[in-house]
Order: C-alpha cells, then structure tokens, then sequence
C-alpha cells in the first residue's frame, strides 16, 4: 500500500535544486481534515518555492502539526490534495524528510546506526551512505559522538542526531515538527543558528512548524501565520533579512517590527 | 569508576553478609536448644548431608534441571510466537488475549493431577506442567514489548517508508528484548515449580521425588540437602538469564541489574 505508490518520483542520488528561489515545490491546493465530526483545517492552500524556508507559525493545537503529516503522507486529508513535484501525495515519500518534537532515536542504536536508518529502511546501499552520514554528523558538530548510544547525549544533541537521520537519504524536502519546543532556551537559540547553518550549505525546501513567534522570524524566508479551530492562513509575511542571521539580529528593530507583526497576528485571531 | 565497583560490591557483600549471620544464628540456636535432627538439623549436617550423598542428589537433579529447561524454553518459544500472533491478529488480540490474562488467575499448580490422568506419570507430565505454567507470564511480557513501541517511532519509521517486516525486526523486536527478559525470569522460576510439583505428584525420579521421599523416611538432613540443591540450581539459571539479558539489552543502564538496594 505504501512503498509502490510513494516511490514513483524518486529518481536517485539527484543534483542539488537550482539554489535560492526555483517553482513551487510543494503545492496544497483546498486541504480540509476533519476527525469526525471536529473539523481540524478549513480550506488551506499554499505554495512552498524550491529551496525556501517557510514556517507554519500558530498557537498549539491549531492543527498546524496535522498538516505537516498529511504533507509526510501520515495522514490522507479529508477533502483538497497536496502535491510535491506535481505529484499528488498518497503515502510517504522518499524525497521527504521528517524531524519529529522529540528526537524518537532507536535506544539500542549508535548515534551513527541512528542515521543509517533510513538508508536500511529505503534498502540503500549502506555503505555508499556512510561517508555522508558522517559528513552530516560532522556538519551538526556531532561527529565525535558518533559512536554513543542516545542515552550518552544531551537533549540538543539527540535533536541535532534526528536531523542528519531525515537528511541522510538526500530529500529535497525537509518537514520538521516543532523540532525544538523540548529544548531550553539557550539551547533553542543554539539549533536555530546551527540548523540555519546546515539548511544554507544543502539548500532543502524546509517546512518548519513552530509557535515561537521569534524562532520563525529568525530562521524563515517566508511565515505562514495560521489560527486555531479551524486552521486557516491569516497572514503571510516574507521576512527579508540578509543570512546568515546571528542571533544578535533579534535584537534589531527591524526583526522586532516583523516580530510584532506577527504578534498583532496571531491576537487579532484571538480576539474575534 | 571504582566508586561503581565498589557500590557493585557492596550490593554483593551485603546480602551473603546476612546470609551468613542467618545460618549462624541458625546453628547456634539448633544446638543451644537442643532441637532434634528430624525437626531441624543444623545447617553444618545439612552441607555434611550433601557432601555425602551428592552423588544421590545429583542423579535426581540433573532430571528436574533437564525438564525445567527445557519446559522454559519450550514456553519463551511458544510465548513470543502466541505474542506475535497478539500483536498481528486482531482476532487472536482481541479474542484469546484477555482469555490468556483472565487465566493468570488459575492456579496453574492444581492442574497437575489431571495432567497425571492424561499423560501418565512419566517426565511428559513435569515437562507440560513446568512449560504450562511459564507460558503465560513469557507470552503476556513479550506482548507488552512488542506493543509498547513510541507512536512517534513507529511514524519515523514509516515516514522512511519501512515495511511491517522492518518494522518488526528492526524496531519491535529489539523493543521487547527487555520484556522478554523481564518474562523468562518469571518463567524459569515458575518451570521449576511446575516440574517439582509434578514430581511430588507422581514420579518416581527428580530433586521433587527425593524431597518427598526424604520426607517419608524423616531424613530431613537429606530433604534440607535437596531443597538447597535445587535452589542453588533456580538460582544458577536465573543468573543465567541476567547474564545474557545485560550482555543482550546493553543500551539499558545497569542501575537495575545489581539490584534497588544501590540506590
């Protein structure tokens, strides 16, 4: 049921997308999900360009994480189709990669044997992949642990093991699911800048679900600001600052206008 | 590092400490007040006893130890295959399941006659009591671990568009290892039970045939000597499984392994 359908596009080792803005990508075109007779998302449709990063930005439970697993072909929408390089969403897919609110490593597995998962799962040649898994490792700074289980590192660092796992079979899109909300606040600051780092040097279209409203202004080309009961887009701001961005560019007034932007957003949905 | 050993050492230390003081305290008062060998024997007859007869012991309990493995092993087989059909059968999970569970409260043990009318008094009996009564808690421990998986986990993994079988071995199967191993502890405590009993029913060999024969005879030095036989043995397989389970389950930190009393 899964694999025959999902695989159709996947076309291999492919050369990176054209860098910076390319066509869209990922298209979702009147996605409705009702669990019953709760209706979670009313009606979304939006593009995702080649290479962008774009953030669903909303309260909890505004059903922002539902539509990052139906994009993962988890879930089959109610009603509207998705569709990634034109290509309607049916299961999941092999040009996907998921990164999950908490890092979900295989405890009896090496933070290396965690990365290779995927490969085993795609039935990838282990050995072609190895190189640039610890490539991946040596990008998110983690390298050297590459022989400890989980259980030996810290919550940042299982995080950081969790993205090179949905980065190792070389996905054009990468999906991340609040990746971050479990981390403290010095750490959270840490993997935006780091993850800021690694999506620049491999260019994936990311979608990132956060109700942060500073960790998507930081990190995103593009933030999609979503209300709650039932989910609907009620704004959509591009956020221009020049990268890579440090953290201290939160401090700026221009970051803070597009933070209060975003603010005013979200409560003019609360108050109606 | 030496601070772990030297806890380790404690954990070991602590529990012969007492043994020790127990059996002396046991010696003392035996002889102090005089208490006749039939009633109880001091613990220096009883180690005198199976110097003596270990050549009669070990004819009885090398048959027991046979029939409790393999009963145990019989039962961690039969168990993970029935817990697999749990996992995989909507039917068998929903009907047979809480059948099993539900039968947890039998007790096992008062089945032993009938298994005598059935199968005669031969080791056939012992071995399907001894299988019969580790069964349930290896069958119900492997089912809990491969069903506890992290929904989270299970979505990775299909997210990477793993199959059933992948995700079996390469995710349910490792998940429940720690059960398996918490289930055969029980189990091989439990085998031994059953081929004892089975043994005080009818038999005419095994450590339980010994214990009720010394009893007959009020050699109770003798009985004494095969009752610690046989918990020796218990405990020698039980270490057994503990050894294998740390060496198997090494992603688990070892703080339980020694024991709570570490703290």
């Amino acid at each position: 049921m899964r694999a025959d359908s999902a695989v159709q596009q996947s076309d291999g080792m492919r050369p990176a997308a054209g860098r910076g803005r390319g066509g869209a990508i990922v298209r979702i075109a009147g996605v409705k999900k009702a669990f019953g007779e709760v209706e979670a998302i009313r009606q979304l449709s939006f593009e995702v360009a080649d290479g962008e990063f774009l953030s669903l930005l909303g309260p909890s439970g505004c059903g922002k994480s539902t539509l990052l697993m139906m994009i993962a072909g988890l879930i089959d929408p109610t009603a509207g189709e998705i569709r990634i390089k034109d290509a309607k969403v049916a299961g999941p897919r092999r040009e996907v990669g998921v990164v999950f609110q908490s890092p979900v490593l295989l405890p009896w597995r090496t933070v290396l044997q965690n990365v290779l998962f995927p490969i085993e799962l795609l039935k990838l040649p282990r050995r072609q992949y190895e190189p640039r898994a610890m490539d991946l490792l040596r990008m998110a700074k983690i390298d050297e642990f590459s022989g400890l289980l989980p259980r030996q590192l810290s919550g940042g660092m299982r995080q950081r093991v969790a993205i090179c796992r949905a980065l190792v079979h070389d996905p054009s899109i990468l999906l991340m699911d609040e990746p971050f909300s479990a981390l403290d606040a010095i750490t959270r600051d840490e993997m935006a800048v780091e993850l800021q780092r690694i999506w620049q040097a491999n260019r994936k279209t990311v979608i990132f679900v956060t109700h942060s409203i500073r960790e998507a202004a930081f990190l995103s080309d593009r933030v999609l600001v979503m209300a709650r009961r039932p989910a609907t887009i009620i704004d959509e701001l591009p956020i221009d600052l020049p990268r890579p961005r440090a953290i201290a560019v939160t401090e700026d007034e221009v970051f803070n206008r597009l933070v209060r932007h975003l603010r005013n957003a979200i409560e003019a949905s609360h108050a109606e | 590092m030496r601070n772990s050993i030297a806890k380790r050492a404690a954990a070991i230390g602590w529990p012969i400490l007492v043994t020790v003081l127990i059996l002396l305290a046991w010696e003392i008062s035996v002889r102090a007040l005089g208490i006749r060998s039939i009633i109880l024997p001091p613990p220096s007859a009883v180690f005198a006893a199976m110097a003596e007869r270990h050549d009669l012991l070990l004819t009885h309990l090398w048959p027991s130890l046979y029939l409790t493995v393999l009963g145990f092993a019989l039962s961690v087989v039969g168990g993970i295959f029935v817990a697999v059909l749990i996992t995989y059968s909507e039917i068998v999970r929903k009907g047979f399941y809480p059948v099993i569970v539900v039968s947890q409260v039998i007790p096992k043990i008062s089945i032993a006659p009938l298994f005598i009318v059935w199968f005669g008094t031969g080791t056939l009996s012992s071995l399907l009591l001894a299988f019969l009564v580790a069964f349930f808690p290896m069958t119900i421990n492997a089912a809990m671990g491969f069903e506890s998986i992290d929904e989270d986990i299970h979505r990775m993994a299909r997210t990477f568009m793993g199959s059933r079988w992948q995700i079996f071995w390469k995710i349910r199967m490792p998940n429940a290892l720690p059960y398996i191993f918490g289930g055969m502890k029980i189990s091989i405590t439990l085998a031994i039970i059953g081929v004892i009993v089975s043994e005080f029913v009818a038999s005419q060999e095994g450590i339980g045939y010994l214990i009720k024969l010394a009893g007959g005879l009020l050699d109770t030095p003798l009985m004494l000597a095969a009752i610690t036989a046989l918990s020796v043995s218990g405990l020698a397989l039980y270490a057994i499984i503990a050894g294998v389970e740390s060496w198997a389950v090494y992603w688990q930190p070892p703080s339980d392994a020694v024991g709570a009393g570490g703290g």
